[in-house]
């Protein structure tokens, strides 16, 4: 056996059998790196185009891990009736939705609906303790006034609700029919505001039960009267009998009245309304047709809704132009059929059941085959529609008789800024008497965001020093509505160096995601239709939370860890007690495998010591 | 779910220390890692010549909290050999004994003694990282570069022009207990693969592709994705195979074409559509062939 040399016997300073005694953690190789990984939230896509301003990937996030009261309370800070929206609105959300680049996208409005029913079978909750002085005055209870008393009154406001109808409620009560949003869904919702503190008196309408001078007791006043004056169709015979208007018709309808119409229906129009108005009469018994003088896709309607009508039995010409409504001496004259039964006994005294015509052309296109043509009228395309009711719905516009002289107005809108103030001061407007597509919500986002504006306003008021929030912070990405969980700075989310961008599918590492189809709701058979019930029957709770779970929870950071274990540095940790992610840079390469893999976008790089 | 988790299923515990001397997004570091997160502290490595002697760190370093023996680059599965034989004297039947060498340390210079140690099947894990050429010592070609890539021993002008060696084939015709294929990206796979080899006795032999930025010509940042991309071309299936005879599919294989992945790589930027075409070719012929293993075994 050799003999052993001593330890202190170095060859070029290393012992005969070097043994390692440390860890290479003394080599700060961070040193080497140009850029360096940063956790840093953006804003989901949806978040961003939801025109109420929900944040929709921390909803999705928090039913994804079954935390469905955590995540209803989310959802009911930016929107006070979900169960509502889940219901009716088109859902922007989803053509946005970056899932679907994957397969398709992630349907939004089913996971809404079901937290939002789930909400109505939770007790009342308890009044808001009112820390302000502030007393705002809302006129009209449509979502747009709906809205802004609830985000005032969980302010800690004294708010009053003026509506000039029988109940509350606006379009959602007296226009939208209950086969797509039942009544007790609509009552249980403004229940829970009511709760919370929000002041409704029914019966009391500006300019009749209401003067502008008693509204002077008021710090702030939120004008919502929303949109119901029908624009007319502009043809010859417009004003026979016979003809009635679809928000007047679905307005006789929602208040429990069924108007008088005749066995035979002709719709003219264009957007959901008209299709409401066609489905609505059909329910009442009426053979319906609906007359739009466009092409199929540019009918403005949710397809599905569209098609549904059809199943149900609406038949649509399209490319229809209306040209003349005949009287029923026309029409006899011309060998018209004889008149029909009226379908239901209304108001007595109406001459229904007389037979008149609508007169219209078909158009095709100037070149069938090809594309730019214009189109023009069709060969033969000239006929005469028989009926006994004509309903017009050719879009709505405000009523602006009650406005004082110094608010600045034009024919169809409130001049408003984003903060909904007006021109007067301390009046402020929104939902469909402004500048914004006609959409319930557009009409809560609305009232969101005069609810801020008026939040500022009445502390200015009352002399508190008031720093003006930055408007483009509150926005979710650049054009995004107000979020006011951003505005209250209260936000229950863990977000690490958020930035206001929003996180495009670019961001997305779809490798993490495995294909799942979107869930489709159940919906009544066309046959098993019957009277007013609801038509769509949603997923259920299980559906739903399965729907949450095909979120990609864009732009934010849901701890899942991908970024930690294809480190190859071993640079990112997760601390033991309160679970937080922390990129050691002393160690980092600044390699970008974590920004890559990251699944949802929540990790960006940026130059090194800038 | 159709979100994927994995964090469940990857062992929390970190054998490997930051500081180390791999380049930055290194894939044989990041295997490493995963490996000895698969094994755990009762583990001892064989270490031959190769870019992880580097990674490993200089005494009085170590970047992994486990014995590691450096040694000449020929001999790695000799070396666990001898390591093992230590360990059964001192009755330690618990310790895993690693050999964890390049592709240049199994293919080429290390086959006669891993093949010798196959033979006689020594109870060691034979962990083949697979960077597809000799990185270390400056990018020179294996007969694991691919055929079409550019090494500084293969050129532009002339590019390796002999197919990979077909390693698992190899190993698989020692008869050994168990033989696999991994990729770093897909961890969870790569431990269960890791956690199966240790409770076997034997000779096991697991070979991981382990993408690296400077020696393929690519940004750090597609490490990952460039080995979930060998694996969803099938270029480089996920693979096991159990007592050399009964082959199987790890997952599903896609079957993505192969031109993104080549188009990727700076070492493959001089082939033109032909050449892609060929690998394509050349993909799916072996393919067919290992569905044949599959459905027969050899
Ligand atoms: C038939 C129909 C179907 C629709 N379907 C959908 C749908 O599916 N999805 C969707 O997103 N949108 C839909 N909309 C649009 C949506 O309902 C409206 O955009 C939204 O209701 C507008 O809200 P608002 O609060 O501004 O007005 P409204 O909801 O119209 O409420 C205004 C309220 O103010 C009251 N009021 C008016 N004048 C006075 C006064 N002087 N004093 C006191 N009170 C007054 C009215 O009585 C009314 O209650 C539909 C609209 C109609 C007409
Ligand atoms: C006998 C012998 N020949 C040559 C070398 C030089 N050498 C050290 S590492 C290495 C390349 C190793 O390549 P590979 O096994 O693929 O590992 P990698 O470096 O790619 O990780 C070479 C040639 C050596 N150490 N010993
Ligand atoms: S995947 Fe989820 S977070 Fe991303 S856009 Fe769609 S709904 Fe929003
Ligand atoms: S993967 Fe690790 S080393 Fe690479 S940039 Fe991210 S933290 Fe840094
Ligand atoms: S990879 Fe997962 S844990 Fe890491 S930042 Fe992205 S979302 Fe968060
Ligand atoms: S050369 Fe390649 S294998 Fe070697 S340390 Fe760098 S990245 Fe890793
Ligand atoms: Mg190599």
């Amino acid at each position: 056996m050799p003999e052993k040399r001593p330890d202190s016997e170095m060859v070029h300073g290393v012992p005969e059998v070097a043994v390692s005694s440390t860890t290479t953690m003394a080599n700060r190789t961070g040193s080497w790196k140009y850029t360096r990984p940063v956790f840093q939230d953006m804003v989901a896509p949806c978040n961003a185009t939801c025109a109420i301003g929900v944040d929709i990937e921390g909803t999705m996030n928090l039913v994804r891990e079954g935390r469905l009261v955590e995540a209803r309370e989310l959802l009911l800070r930016e929107n006070p009736m979900p169960a509502t929206t889940g219901r009716i609105c088109d859902h922007p959300c989803e053509s946005s939705c970056n899932r679907k680049s994957f397969d398709q996208p992630v349907a939004v409005h089913s996971v809404e609906r079901m937290l939002g029913d789930l909400a109505l079978e939770d007790p009342l909750p308890a009044a808001v303790v009112r820390i302000r002085t502030g007393k705002a005055a809302v006129i009209g209870s449509g979502p747009a006034g709906l809205a802004c008393a609830y985000h005032l009154v969980r302010m800690g406001y004294e708010v009053s609700v003026f509506e000039g109808d029988e109940e509350p409620g606006g379009t959602l009560r007296y226009r939208v029919p209950e086969f797509q949003l039942p009544r007790v869904v609509l009552d249980r919702e403004i229940e829970r505001m009511r709760a919370l503190g929000v002041d409704i008196r029914c019966g009391v309408r500006l300019g009749r039960q209401l003067t502008w001078k008693y509204l002077e007791r008021f710090d702030t006043v939120f004008l919502a009267t929303g949109a119901h004056r029908s624009r007319a169709l502009g043809v010859e015979g417009e004003n026979l009998p016979g003809i009635q208007y679809g928000l007047d018709f679905l307005h006789e309808v929602g208040a429990g009245r069924a108007p008088e119409i005749g066995a035979r229906v002709v719709v003219v129009g264009g957007d959901s309304v008209a299709l409401d108005c066609a489905r609505t009469a059909l329910r009442l018994g009426a053979e319906v047709q609906l007359v739009f003088w466009g092409e199929c896709e540019k009918l403005a309607a949710d397809p599905a809704e569209v098609l549904e009508a059809e199943r149900e039995g609406v038949e649509i010409l399209y490319q229809t132009v209306p040209l003349a409504i005949r009287g029923s001496e026309q029409m006899a004259e011309e060998g018209a059929r004889e008149p029909a039964n009226t379908i239901s006994a209304g108001i007595s005294g109406a001459p229904t059941g007389m037979p008149m015509g609508l007169e219209c052309i078909r158009m095709t296109l100037e070149k069938p085959d090809g594309y730019g043509g214009d189109p023009i009228p069709a060969e033969d395309g000239r006929q005469v529609l028989s009926a006994q009711t004509v309903i017009i719905a050719m879009g709505e516009e405000p009523d602006f008789d009650l406005l004082p002289l110094d608010l600045k107005h034009d024919q169809v809108r409130v001049a408003v800024d984003e903060l909904g103030r007006t021109s007067k001061s301390a009046v402020f407007a929104g939902g469909g008497i402004v500048e914004e597509p006609h959409t319930i919500a557009h009409a809560l986002g609305s009232g969101k965001r005069a609810a801020i504006g008026m939040d500022l306003y009445m502390r200015e008021r009352a002399g508190e020093k008031v720093e003006a929030p930055s408007l483009a912070g509150l926005r979710y990405g650049r054009v995004g509505n107000f979020s006011i969980t951003r505005y209250r700075g209260d936000d229950p989310v863990r977000r690490t160096g958020e930035v206001n961008e929003v996180a495009g599918v670019e961001r997305i590492n779809m490798a993490h995601f495995a294909p799942m189809p979107r869930r489709v709701e159940r919906r009544m058979k066309p046959s098993d239709r019957e009277g007013f019930e609801e038509v769509n029957l949603g997923l259920t709770q299980k559906e739903a939370v399965a729907e949450a779970t095909r979120c990609f929870n864009c732009g934010t950071c849901n701890q899942c860890e991908m970024c930690l274990i294809f480190c190859p540095d071993v640079a990112i940790t997760r601390r033991e007690g309160d679970k937080k992610f922390s990129i050691s840079y002393k160690y980092c390469k600044g390699c970008g495998v974590c920004a890559v893999e990251c699944p949802r976008g929540a990790i960006s790089m940026t130059r090194e010591g800038l | 779910m159709s979100q994927i988790q994995i964090k469940d299923q990857i062992p929390t515990g970190e054998l490997m220390s930051s500081g180390h001397f791999a380049c930055p997004g290194c894939g044989g570091s990041l295997a490493m890692r995963l490996v000895l997160k698969g094994l755990g502290p009762k583990t001892m490595v064989a270490l031959p010549a190769c870019c992880w002697t580097i990674v490993a760190g200089p005494w009085p370093q170590s970047s992994v909290n486990i014995p590691l023996y450096h040694s000449p680059f020929e001999t790695a599965a000799a070396v666990a050999s001898g390591i093992r034989a230590a360990l059964d004297m001192q009755g330690d039947q618990e310790t895993t004994v690693l050999a964890w060498a390049g592709d240049g340390g199994t293919f080429d210079i290390g086959l006669q003694a891993l093949s010798g140690a196959a033979e006689r099947n020594e109870n060691i894990l034979y962990v083949c990282y697979d960077n597809e050429a000799y990185m270390n010592t400056g990018i020179q070609r294996s007969s694991a570069t691919p055929w079409g890539a550019w090494t500084t021993t293969t050129p532009a002008g002339h590019p390796e022009a002999r197919p990979k060696k077909d390693i698992l084939a190899i190993m698989a015709a020692h008869r050994i207990p168990y033989a696999a294929t991994a990729s770093v990206a897909y961890p969870v796979d790569l431990i269960r693969k890791v956690e199966k080899a240790r409770a076997i006795r034997g000779t096991r032999f697991l070979h991981v592709i382990a993408p690296c930025p400077p020696g393929w010509k690519t940004s750090d940042d597609e490490t990952i994705e460039l080995a979930r991309m060998a694996v969803l071309t099938k270029i480089f299936p996920l693979m096991e195979v159990e007592d050399g005879q009964t082959w199987r599919f790890s997952m599903e294989h896609p079957g993505d074409p192969v031109e993104p992945y080549i188009k990727r790589q700076g070492r493959f930027s001089h082939l033109g559509p032909r050449e892609i075409g060929q690998i394509q070719l050349d993909v799916d012929a072996r393919w067919k062939m290992l569905e044949r293993r599959v459905e027969m075994g050899i």
